[in-house]
């Protein structure tokens, strides 16, 4: 006959679970987060050592496995340059770097020089003295002074970011031309009449990943660009100080969900690469993502000229900004590195403009070097952006990656059929909840 | 029935010397006539020392690997632990507190994760128990299907995940496409875009990943139903519902119990399958305890809140799984 286990709990069960209890709970206090110490900054020479003085082996920690190709190319001429320094690559895909990263450079194993998304991880390799003070490192003069302010906190640079990159929509310039659009609009009514004008033309007018948030949610930066009451709007929400159910945010879902019904059918449910093929292919005019992409909408087959169409919610002549700009790929010397020179050295190699160049060309990434001559055509003709006025993307001002998602999932609640007002409330519950935590 | 002495493997430590019977009658004697038996039944299991050498490298591994880390998770809980920090502070029951009365996604995640957990025990273990029905008999065609059935399993659950990306996408994926061709295009759904019933198409992709493997189960315990019961059925005139109802029913309740016990504990930890499908979106909308956990530790950095999650992470599976044992105990006393 079938038969079950008692599932009753003796107390000779109680009594040994008493005493594993109390043996592992003897054995845990020997372990954990108290009996590990932080590395402390070395003793080795003060930062701004002449790479001529560098020497050993460094490893350079990063996310961009798409960039491998190009930086072993730098890193050649870089050990041509310097014979007694060599360098390796360590690289995790962006999502792992994001959450494992601080864990795995602490110790210094990997990582003498290693890199940080511009905001919540900065923040975090800040605060756990992961990154080295390069305040006087003579590299930093090679590049754009404000587009590295993101690297500094306290005026103590930290890092210095490298890539330069424009964030939301890329558009497709001969579907422009075919819907009769002649020029970007620079207000919420010509943007909406340039959506219509490219269905009329039989595109979709944007191909929106509304499946992945972090390629979706770009779209909060131009959302606040020139909704937000100030330009660290989003940092207030975080602050406590402006909330989700504001009228600037409740008019930015308004806005959203009108443009959300020029999206791909079922767009909540496409994932990136979807979303890309559908714009090289040329079924849609508008890639709801950045000019992050513009390599892979190449490598999928797109042919056409590209540019970027940051939607303009003010009415005409009110706009505050054309567009969002963010300096990531911010690179940092790790505290816990026995070669520092060889790791400033590898960073100041890449300062160079003519290294530079050849990163930016070879990865379709604008950089934050300056005087860098860009020979690649979809940099050149992306670089009126440079020189545009631009906001440095509001989305990287959230620390709490919490309060970033109840922000951004309010836009995809809206686009999903939810009252602009229901979709507030929500995202300002979540938000109140974490600031009273 | 077999007994210790039966056993040639323990008779050789019984060094225990023969005791006398004792006279009957008086208390002493009673006393006497028991403690000789105990006496050589301790003995009898009694292993040597040496013996316990063999376990320690498994019991060192479970203890390093696992009793430890479960007791630091409840450490860890009442702690603001970062998980990079050398140090930290005890909080008390404050992350408890606030899970409980304060967090809307932690709530929305064990609702997620019940919804889950009903959708898929109810429909696997239906699912393999109408194809162990179907394949029970040991034909070359039954035992074809059982391995194409069983295939599902020997995936990695990234692998399936990539496989029902493409299924769901809704521009390029399959399900619209063979709705469209079929003149269903009105059907077309944005799938795991829908935040109703995203976590119900994770649920079919669940079913459809372990069905088989649950089906194996299913087999082996009809194949060990006796058959005389069968014959004895086809002469009192059963039908083929009566015959299910009344012997293959209440006999397979033991791997009844193993699948629905088992389904159970896999909804719970179907993480790198959710994870790697909506990691949690659109919205919240198929988050799940355990991805929560994972976003509440990696994402946001805060382990001593997480490892609050983990605990009642733990306490929920025990509930349930107590209480699954509870009613399987319960209907199988009463057939």
């Amino acid at each position: 006959m079938p038969t079950t286990p008692d599932p009753r709990f003796s107390r000779r069960h109680l009594l040994q679970l008493g005493g594993v209890a109390a043996v592992g709970t003897g054995l845990a206090a020997c372990a954990g987060p108290g009996s590990t110490a932080a590395p402390e900054a070395d003793a080795s020479p003060a930062p701004g050592a002449s790479a001529g003085a560098a020497s050993g082996d460094i490893n350079f920690y990063h996310w961009r496995a798409e960039d491998q190709q190009v930086l072993d190319e730098i890193i050649a001429t870089f050990q041509e340059a310097n014979s007694s320094v060599t360098v390796t690559q360590t690289i995790d895909p962006s999502s792992q770097y994001s959450s494992t990263a601080a864990q795995r450079a602490r110790t210094g194993d990997i990582g003498d020089a290693l890199t940080s998304f511009r905001g919540a991880q900065f923040e975090q390799f800040v605060d756990n003295d992961i990154y080295r003070d390069i305040s006087d490192q003579p590299y930093l003069d090679l590049f754009v002074p404000a587009l590295i302010e993101a690297g500094a906190r306290d005026g103590v640079q930290y890092a210095v970011p490298y890539q330069l990159v424009f964030n939301m929509p890329l558009v497709n310039v001969d579907a422009l031309e075919a819907a009769g659009v002649s020029e970007i609009p620079k207000d919420w009514p010509a943007y909406l009449a340039m959506l219509e004008a490219l269905e009329g033309a039989g595109y979709i007018p944007i191909a929106f990943p509304g499946a992945d948030l972090g390629n979706a949610g770009q779209y909060i930066s131009t959302m606040a660009m020139n909704n937000g009451p100030s330009d660290d709007a989003l940092a207030l929400v975080e602050a406590g100080e402006l909330k989700a159910t504001d009228d600037w945010w409740i008019q930015s879902l308004t806005q959203f969900q009108e443009m959300s019904q020029y999206f791909q059918p079922n767009a909540l449910g496409t994932q990136i690469d979807p979303a890309i093929a559908l714009f090289a292919q040329g079924q849609a005019a508008i890639l709801a993502s950045g000019s992050y992409h513009v390599a892979a909408a190449r490598a999928a087959g797109a042919e056409f000229p590209m540019d970027l169409a940051p939607p303009i919610t003010t009415e005409p002549g009110e706009l505050k900004y054309e567009g969002v700009y963010n300096a990531t790929f911010m690179l940092g010397v790790n505290t816990a590195t026995e070669q520092p020179e060889a790791a400033n050295a590898w960073i100041g190699w890449l300062a160079e403009p003519e290294n530079a160049a050849v990163y930016a060309n070879g990865t379709s990434q604008h950089v934050t070097v300056a005087d860098v001559e860009y020979e690649n055509q979809d940099l050149a003709a992306l670089q009126p952006w440079v020189t545009a006025n631009t906001l440095l993307a509001p989305r990287f001002q959230f620390n709490n990656l919490d309060i970033r998602d109840a922000m951004e999932n309010s836009l995809i609640a809206v686009s999903g059929g939810d009252s602009p007002e229901q979709a507030a409330e929500q995202a300002q519950t979540v938000i109140d909840e974490q600031l009273s935590s | 029935m077999t007994t210790s002495r039966e056993n040639p493997a323990t008779r050789s430590v019984d060094t225990q010397p023969p005791v006398a019977a004792p006279a009957p009658g008086t208390a002493t004697n009673v006393r006497a006539a028991t403690k000789p038996r105990r006496r050589r039944r301790r003995g009898a299991t009694r292993a040597p020392v040496s013996l316990w050498l063999f376990l320690l490298p498994a019991v060192s591994l479970f203890v390093a690997f696992f009793v430890i880390p479960t007791i630091q998770a409840f450490q860890y809980s009442v702690t603001n632990w970062d998980g990079l920090s050398a140090d930290f502070d005890y909080v008390g029951v404050g992350n408890f507190t606030n899970l409980v009365t304060n967090d809307s996604i932690f709530r929305k995640a064990v609702v997620n994760n019940l919804e889950f957990m009903v959708t898929v025990v109810v429909l696997q273990t239906l699912l393999s128990l109408l194809l162990a029905l179907a394949l029970v008999k040991n034909t070359r065609t039954s035992v074809l299907l059982r391995a194409v059935f069983f295939f599902p399993t020997i995936l990695s659950s990234v692998s399936v995940a990539f496989i029902f990306s493409f299924v769901y996408d809704p521009t390029f994926g399959l399900a619209n496409t063979l709705l469209t061709r079929v003149g269903l295009g009105s059907w077309a759904q944005p799938w795991l875009g829908d935040q109703t019933m995203a976590i119900y198409y994770i649920g079919l992709i669940q079913v459809w990943f372990h069905a088989g493997q649950m089906m194996v189960i299913y087999i082996a315990g009809l194949q060990s139903i006796p058959a005389d019961l069968y014959e004895s059925a086809d002469v009192d005139g059963v039908s083929r519902w009566q015959r299910f109802r009344y012997i293959t029913w209440p006999m397979s309740a033991t791997a009844t119990a193993i699948v629905v016990a088992y389904t159970t504990i896999q909804s719970f930890k179907a993480f790198d399958l959710i994870f790697a499908l909506t990691g949690g979106g659109p919205n919240n909308s198929t988050e799940i305890i355990s991805t929560l956990i994972y976003n509440t530790a990696f994402q946001n950095f805060t382990f001593g809140y997480a490892a609050a999650q983990s605990v009642i992470f733990i306490f929920v599976i025990g509930l349930i799984t107590w209480a699954q044992r509870r009613a399987i105990a319960r209907f199988q006393g009463e057939v």
